[in-house]
């Protein structure tokens, strides 16, 4: 009132500190880190080797579609997401649902399943439950309609739980603890009837003679396919690199059966025609690995890069994210659908060598078979951080090896991409004294 | 006369050595690291050149090893320190009745390597994940001690009373235990001592691994350390061999590894010519 | 895409030659009709051979029944084997003693060419076992399986069934038991009932009341024969499990050329051998130790080597050299075969 009115509008106090709001739009995948290291180790793949194998554009193109760009890989109809191998795909394609191998290879998201497991947990664990809990994970499966969690190791039957209250609807495949004796049969093959059950009642379908019948002519390509690439790797020297191997088989996890059938089924008629002009994809004298252990998965196929680009070849492998998942074929002695089913469980169990059982002499003897088969200088075994049956075993099967002369090296490792330095010296001096013996054995 | 370099680039000091055409040591540098150390592995190279009288295009091969081997492009050839390690040791260990088991401590990390009779590597576990045990904790015991590393050894035999026991196993969480020790007036050179018996044991337990042959080689910079060297000799309990120059057992491991790669490469070139 | 696994992998690896070719041919064989029509061409021989004039003595390995008179091409040998025990002991001990010993010989000569592959392959009740097995098959039911515990228990049968078929005899010839137990396996033998009907011979098919022992054991033989035939549609072989001749074979069986053999290393314990196994033979998949797997069940019917997928792990040999082993492609061949059945 008194006086002409101020125009100077009144400072506000400046705050003690300055809010930062999160960006509205969230980046397009592309951009996001995860794509990022799925592009990373993609490229890796690629162009740190010359003269990849024309067929196998089809896989580099698959994943970074779906890696990298986040296309969707959602199949029609019902899916059903697995944990692990030993939940019996020819079921599920029976009845007429498809299969998605949910275990995921993202440091990304074993960052995110860090928040809420246990610190010294397996990375595979932790990256899958990671994804599961994400609102829209890559690969982009979709809606599950069930995700199948077989009963195996402690960290998997544990996280079952999880998954429930995630949202998921799970049914817990019940796996025996030892696999040699007939109870465990009895059991393993009661299991997956209920399953069979378990998928009825999502599928609305009925198990038959005839579409069990088609589902399993359809894996058994997959199956043969797999087979012809495995003896291709025989050859010495390489005609095909393990980096690519392990490529193709978990893009099995997720590719559409029949295309990957017949992508394979190009690739090996094209690695027929490498061997015939003699093409090498690795120096003759390149020391031979067979890598065992836990499962290497894109993008986390950190260490067998790290061996064949430190001159090395993963000429074969014993890992349930390639070889263990394709290699053994079913056999049936009568075309009847009981028949069927109990022959497909035992196959499921019976030859598995996986550290959850109580005794392996199974994976020892297999080791041994291999390291003969692709004429192997040496194993690297691979076990996560946290990984306690496979941390566990390493001793039994370094003492087998070495009781045969052939070397081991142990490497315990998790998803995080820092520890590349300490882990090149490891595989180049256990390269580098292959090399050394093999020289002073000539 | 012809000269093999090797170059062995640690992390926290640059070891060069150069052999001669017979395959004897020639003579040897360690230099620090430091942040660029790509310019000081040269100038280490280019200072031993100098202190020697050699001129550059007399070394006919270099191999680099060590961590930062890769990028050291001048080299013609990399190997890792396990194996020029393995070949250091042997051919010192020659003189001594050879040696079969070695034990590396270096800035960083430690190692146990196990060799056959050629010098080849057959088996070797590390431990690079944790600087409990390396060079490293002693650096920052000596720092809390105020005291420098050479003068650790002179304290551990000076020590009266009995080695105290280092409970941390954590180099970092360490540092608050030995100033607490301190505060409480107990003696540097009883410390000390406890803390070399810790590093004995951990790298004991670690050596056990590849299990341990006669004799056992101990090199790396804290090797120099001669009452960490007693403590690992306690805990071992074998024949020890320590080389008066233990830093630079690896690079000269990697310049007879480029003697004879050289010379096989000649062998092979003239075979291709006749 | 070749069919033929062999030919598109690694091709490097295998060199193509007559023998490879021969080899690969046999180990890619469609398995079942082969042993179909096999077993077809032994049936009708020992059945209606001795129309043709044929024959081959009596010590056959084999269910070759004597009670098919016109039929066989030659006797099976536990009928003379069980008369020739049951003469009175002066005799048997003395100087027929020889024709048992004879006997014996000439059976044991059959025997060590085929080994079981007798019962498998040539033996025409065990054809016959087959072939309700087609049936049953056809009708769509699914066979019968023994648990663990039953398995162990009934596994003996046979060899109490070998005992008494020795004993018995030797007990009439030393006067202790009455003659008409005479051949008392026969007695109870499904054969005699069931081959001579192939013949249009129904003589067999009663119970003889002549005496009391004759009335109970051809009582029994008939409730066998009966068993036979129910045990025989939902268990694949039922009689084979019980059957004494099995146990007589197993019991010769180390010395005999063909053999069925195993190479453990190769092994992956997938099962798939134990899954076709009429038998139910779990050693066949667990063993991974032994290189002589036949057990004492088996018949050799080869089935398992048919339906094993590693390269070499199982194979047939015959004095050393391999017949018929498991391959790779022949396992894809027969299962793709299967399939699409």
């Amino acid at each position: 009132m008194n006086g002409p009115l101020k125009t100077t509008t009144p400072v506000a106090p400046v705050p003690a500190a300055t809010i930062v709001t999160a960006k509205t739009e969230p980046l397009p995948f592309g951009r996001t880190k995860q794509a990022q290291e799925a592009e990373r180790a993609l490229n890796h793949i690629i162009d740190d080797f010359d003269d990849n194998p024309k067929a196998m554009h089809y896989f580099y193109d698959l994943f970074r579609r779906v890696y990298c760009r986040g296309e969707s890989i959602a199949a029609a109809g019902i899916r059903i997401g697995t944990t692990c191998i030993h939940a019996p795909e020819e079921l599920v394609y029976a009845m007429g649902a498809t299969p998605v191998r949910l275990c995921n290879g993202s440091y990304h998201y074993d960052q995110i399943g860090a928040d809420f497991m246990p610190a010294k947990s397996c990375s595979l664990v932790k990256a899958t439950l990671g994804m599961l809990c994400s609102e829209n994970p890559v690969p982009r499966v979709g809606k599950l309609d069930l995700v199948v969690n077989p009963t195996t190791c402690d960290q998997k039957k544990k996280a079952s739980a999880m998954l429930q209250e995630m949202g998921h609807p799970v049914f817990d495949l019940e796996l025996p603890n030892v696999k040699e004796s007939e109870a465990s049969r009895v059991y393993w093959r009661r299991s997956v009837r209920q399953f069979v059950e378990e998928l009825r009642r999502v599928t609305g379908r009925k198990l038959t003679r005839r579409n069990l019948k088609a589902a399993m002519a359809r894996t058994q390509r997959a199956e043969k396919a797999f087979r012809v690439l495995d003896g291709f790797r025989r050859a010495s020297p390489s005609v095909f690199l393990g980096k690519d191997a392990f490529l193709v088989v978990n893009a099995y996890f997720f590719d559409e059966l029949d295309r990957w059938c017949e992508a394979v089924e190009a690739l090996n008629a094209e690695l027929g025609e490498r061997l015939e002009k003699a093409i090498r994809a690795a120096q003759k004298k390149a020391p031979r690995i067979v890598f065992t252990g836990s499962p290497p998965i894109f993008p986390n196929l950190k260490l067998p890069l790290l061996i064949e680009r430190a001159g090395g070849v993963v000429v074969s492998d014993e890992t349930c994210s390639a070889n263990r998942m394709l290699y053994d074929m079913t056999a049936i002695d009568e075309w009847l659908l009981n028949d069927m089913v109990d022959s497909l469980a035992d196959k499921y169990l019976k030859p598995c060598t996986c550290p959850i059982f109580t005794k392996n002499e199974d994976r020892r003897r297999r080791l041994l078979e291999l390291v003969t088969k692709f004429s192997a200088d040496g194993v690297v075994y691979q076990a996560f951080a946290g990984c306690q049956v496979y941390e566990m075993e390493q001793r039994s099967v370094a003492q087998t090896l070495n009781e045969k002369g052939v070397p081991m090296l142990y490497i315990e490792t998790d998803y995080s991409p820092d520890d590349e330095g300490q882990l090149s010296t490891r595989v180049e001096a256990f390269l580098e004294s292959i090399k050394t013996r093999k020289r002073n054995r000539a | 006369m012809n000269y093999y370099a090797g170059l062995d680039i640690g992390s926290t000091a640059i070891k060069v050595a150069l052999v001669d055409e017979d395959g004897k040591l020639a003579g040897a540098h360690v230099a620090a690291s430091g942040s660029l150390f790509y310019k000081n592995a040269k100038e280490a190279f280019e200072t031993l050149l100098a202190k020697l009288g050699v001129e550059r295009r007399d070394v006919r091969y270099m191999i680099a090893t060590g961590y930062g081997r890769k990028l050291y492009k001048e080299a013609d050839d990399s190997i890792s320190e396990i194996t020029a390690n393995g070949i250091g040791a042997h051919e010192v260990g020659k003189a001594h009745g050879g040696v079969r088991t070695i034990i590396n401590i270096g800035g960083q990390d430690s190692k146990a390597i196990q060799i056959d009779s050629h010098g080849g590597v057959t088996h070797f576990v590390m431990n690079d994940k944790c600087a409990a045990g390396t060079g490293r904790f002693l650096d920052v015991a000596a720092r809390n001690l105020e005291i420098d590393l050479d003068e650790l050894g002179d304290y551990h035999f000076a020590a009266v009373a009995a080695p105290l026991t280092i409970n941390s196993t954590c180099t970092v969480f360490a540092e608050s235990e030995i100033i607490g020790l301190l505060a409480n007036g107990h003696g540097k050179g009883e410390i000390i001592a406890g803390i070399h018996h810790s590093i004995a044991k951990r790298t004991v337990r670690l050596a056990k691994k590849v299990g341990l042959e006669d004799r056992v080689y101990f090199d790396g910079g804290p090797a120099l350390n001669r009452g960490l060297v007693a403590a690992i000799q306690e805990e071992l309990g074998r024949e020890m061999v320590v080389p008066k120059h233990p830093q630079t057992t690896t690079a000269f491991g990697a310049a007879i590894l480029a003697r004879s790669e050289f010379l096989a490469e000649e062998r092979e070139f003239v075979a291709d010519d006749a | 895409m070749k069919s033929s696994l062999e030919s598109v992998a690694a091709p490097a690896l295998q060199r193509s030659s007559v023998k490879n070719v021969l080899r690969d041919a046999v180990n890619g064989v469609d398995f079942n009709r082969f042993r179909f029509w096999l077993q077809i061409f032994f049936f009708v021989l020992l059945v209606y051979g001795g129309y043709a004039g044929i024959n081959f003595g009596n010590s056959l390995p084999t269910f070759s029944c004597g009670y098919n008179s016109s039929g066989r091409p030659g006797v099976c040998y536990l009928m003379p084997l069980q008369h020739q025990l049951a003469m009175p002991w002066p005799v048997l001990f003395g100087y027929a003693g020889i024709t048992v010993l004879t006997g014996f010989f000439t059976f044991f000569l059959w025997f060590i060419v085929l080994n079981k592959g007798w019962c498998g392959f040539v033996c025409p009740l065990g054809t016959i076992q087959d072939w309700i097995t087609g049936l049953r098959k056809r009708v769509g039911v699914r066979f019968a399986r023994y648990s663990h515990a039953q398995f162990q228990t009934l596994s003996w049968i046979k060899y109490v069934l070998l005992a008494l078929m020795i004993l018995i005899p030797l007990g009439i010839g030393a006067g202790y038991v009455s003659r008409d137990m005479s051949a008392p396996f026969c007695a109870i033998c499904p054969a005699r009932m069931i081959i001579p009907l192939f013949a249009a011979d129904f003589r067999q098919f009663m119970v003889d009341f002549s005496s009391p022992t004759k009335i109970a054991m051809t009582a029994l033989g008939a409730t066998v024969t009966g068993l036979f035939f129910t045990g025989s549609f939902v268990k694949k072989r039922f009689w084979c499990f019980f059957c004494p001749m099995s146990a007589f074979h197993y019991l010769l069986s180390k010395v005999a050329f063909f053999r069925l053999i195993k190479d453990g290393g190769k092994c992956t314990r997938c099962g798939d051998c134990y899954s076709v196994c009429d038998l139910q033979i779990k050693e066949i998949a667990d063993d991974v130790k032994t290189p002589q797997i036949m057990m004492d069940d088996c018949i050799v019917c080869l089935k398992c080597v048919a339906a094993c997928p590693e390269e070499g792990a199982l194979k047939a040999s015959f004095a050393g050299m391999t017949i018929f082993e498991s391959t790779e492609a022949g396992f894809v061949k027969r299962m793709e075969k299967g399939v699409n059945s």
